[in-house]
């Protein structure tokens, strides 16, 4: 955490310009103004109260300016972040859903066709590049079968306004009579960028969960249930799962900072208003501002789901939890 | 190569061949070897086979569909053309030498300076190796594309620096390899034994450290060439790499999606492409490991 303030603190000095300037966005300041300004960000302290200063003043939320549009960084993250965290935890969710059960079939049926042929698809998925991939699904299913929509959050004639950001939950804040409707319509706008996203961590958590669960089929106390003689279901079903499920959560955390990266790629394609296309614009823009805001909002969130994993983790695993004590 | 025993005598293959000889055990991935072989010699010698230059136009043939079209389709542009009558087959031809060419050259790069810091770094000990080791946790827990695309915010779009860009990101990972790898060697037996007979660190290094671990390096960088050619194509595909007369296949997708309802090809031939070279490195890669396995369990 430490670190990434840092990064995106040396980024300031890294960016063309002043860096006075990159930090705050005030491009049209003057003489005055900049000086003040400077002496706010303490640029004629050392270097280490500037870092300081930096800190404290991210803490208090200020992230600066953007330099293309004028407004306040941290009240555009605000808009964008939650379409982006939404659209992430949908396609993390299905990503779970489909890779880690055929993951585990495939580790059942170990060396059998039906595992060789989920293991060639496993390693197909992954070397798709998305963006190929998201357009191919808008070809296929909204031009030519015409089913989805291509493009954007939700239909612009549902009036819903902006509470949360997360879309699900603003139609059910909303008290609009169209609620239903509103949902089906931001459900169809959803499910194409979620799938194509899920596509690659999908056919990771097939891998993870193949491996973990070969291995817990090795254990001992697997062999000692199957010599007490119970049927193969009964083994897979009460020992097995919960156990190569515990280990494939642990991955989860890393695998989200990938899906992420897949997801801004995403926003892209299907014009999603988050916070992936945002940052990829003010990269054209060169906004500096905008991007150090971007890349530290964006990098909490991902260091958030991680040690939010390793909680969930530790809540199911009793025997990290011991681990954790001992040391 | 048949390999008869006229003499009593055991031959002990060094590790690398041994790999091969296990490697070279599965059809499916000598397949793929020879895909990946294809793809070197087109990216070398793209410019004497392609039939026209990559950015001749055709005026009277604009956006013709691929041969194999029943009205429209021409012979003499196999794959079709795009909007300014480039012809598509020689322009993913040059593509070879952009996407996979360039991935093959910033793989190289990043191993040997990777595997250089790596060495030395597992040679030292106490406070600098652990801030490296922190460091290091923390790079590689970003992923590469974000990093990449940080990376040309500072420098700049284009290709050269995406390029850097990618090199930069790769490193950390080989670093990470050959430190672990050159570790765990140093434990063993046989580095103790011709350490007895004094030979030097890097001496130790060179002769018996390398032959033992060339095979884990070249297998990470089958992983780092796939996620080299995804991230080379990703960047274009975003504007940040090559620009868009250049006929990088990401750079060509991206080109091709305003005409994409009405010339799909434009669109699916580079990501097929793109397609086609990762799968073919991914299952090289699959085969190494494969390899590595059976002569580990042996």
């Amino acid at each position: 955490m430490l670190l990434l303030t840092i990064l995106s603190f040396s980024l300031s000095f890294l960016f063309p310009g002043n860096s006075v300037i990159n930090m705050s966005g005030q491009v049209n300041a003057t003489a005055e103004q900049l000086s003040l300004l400077a002496a706010q960000y303490q640029q004629n302290e050392n270097i280490f109260s500037q870092y300081l200063a930096y800190i404290s003043r991210i803490f208090s939320g200020d992230l600066g300016l953007s330099m293309a549009s004028q407004l306040p960084i941290s009240s555009e993250i605000a808009n964008l972040l939650p379409a982006t965290v939404e659209l992430s935890l949908v396609a993390l969710l299905l990503a779970m859903v489909t890779g880690i059960p055929i993951g585990f079939i495939a580790a059942i049926r170990h060396r059998k066709a039906s595992d060789n042929i989920i293991l060639t698809i496993a390693m197909l998925g992954y070397s798709i590049p998305v963006f190929w991939l998201g357009l191919l699904a808008i070809l296929v299913f909204s031009i030519q079968l015409g089913w989805l929509p291509s493009a954007g959050q939700i239909s612009l004639l549902y009036e819903i306004n902006h509470v949360t950001g997360i879309q699900f939950i603003d139609i059910l804040l909303s008290d609009s009579q169209y609620k239903w409707q509103a949902f089906q319509n931001a459900g169809a706008h959803i499910i194409m960028p979620a799938c194509v996203i899920a596509l690659a961590p999908a056919t990771l958590f097939i891998r993870l969960a193949r491996s973990a669960m070969l291995e817990v089929l090795e254990t001992s106390y697997i062999r000692a249930a199957k010599a007490k003689g119970l049927t193969l279901q009964q083994i897979i079903f009460r020992h097995a799962i919960r156990n190569a499920f515990v280990k494939v959560i642990r991955d989860v955390g890393l695998q989200f900072a990938n899906l992420v990266t897949i997801a801004m790629v995403t926003e892209v394609i299907f014009s999603w208003p988050g916070i992936g296309r945002w940052l990829i614009e003010s990269i054209f823009h060169r906004d500096y501002t905008a991007i150090q805001g971007g890349l530290l909002a964006l990098s909490c969130f991902i260091f958030l789901v991680h040690i939010l994993t390793d909680f969930i983790y530790a809540a199911l695993n009793p025997l990290a939890r011991e681990k954790k004590h001992g040391t | 190569m048949a390999r008869e025993k006229i003499y009593q005598e055991e031959e002990f293959p060094s590790p690398l061949m041994q790999l091969w000889y296990n490697f070279r055990q599965k059809p499916i991935v000598m397949l793929g070897f020879g895909a990946v072989l294809f793809l070197i010699i087109l990216a070398i010698f793209s410019p004497i086979l392609t039939p026209y230059p990559s950015t001749q136009n055709h005026l009277n043939d604009l956006l013709l569909p691929p041969a194999w079209h029943p009205i429209d389709g021409n012979v003499s542009y196999l794959l079709g053309t795009d909007k300014l009558g480039r012809d598509m087959l020689s322009r993913l031809m040059h593509g070879a030498s952009f996407t996979f060419g360039l991935s093959f050259i910033v793989v190289i790069i990043s191993l040997i300076i990777g595997v250089v810091i790596g060495s030395l770094s597992a040679l030292t000990s106490g406070i600098k190796s652990s801030f490296l080791n922190h460091f290091l946790d923390v790079v590689l827990s970003i992923p590469s594309l974000l990093l990449a695309i940080v990376i040309v915010a500072i420098l700049g779009p284009g290709l050269s620096n995406t390029v850097w860009a990618i090199v930069i990101v790769l490193i950390p990972q080989f670093i990470h390899v050959t430190r672990n790898e050159v570790k765990q060697e140093f434990t063993k037996d046989y580095v103790l034994a011709s350490r007895l007979d004094g030979a030097s660190s890097l001496r130790i290094l060179q002769y018996s450290i390398f032959p033992n671990i060339i095979e884990k390096i070249i297998g990470q960088a089958t992983l780092a060439q796939s996620a080299a050619i995804l991230d080379i194509a990703a960047l274009g595909f975003l504007g940040l790499g090559a620009p868009i007369p250049m006929p990088e296949w990401g750079a060509m997708l991206s080109d091709g999606i305003d005409l994409f309802y009405i010339a799909p090809w434009t669109v699916y031939l580079p990501g097929l492409a793109i397609l086609f070279s990762v799968v073919a490195t991914n299952l090289v890669g699959e085969g190494m490991r494969h390899a590595l396995k059976l002569r580990k369990d042996k």
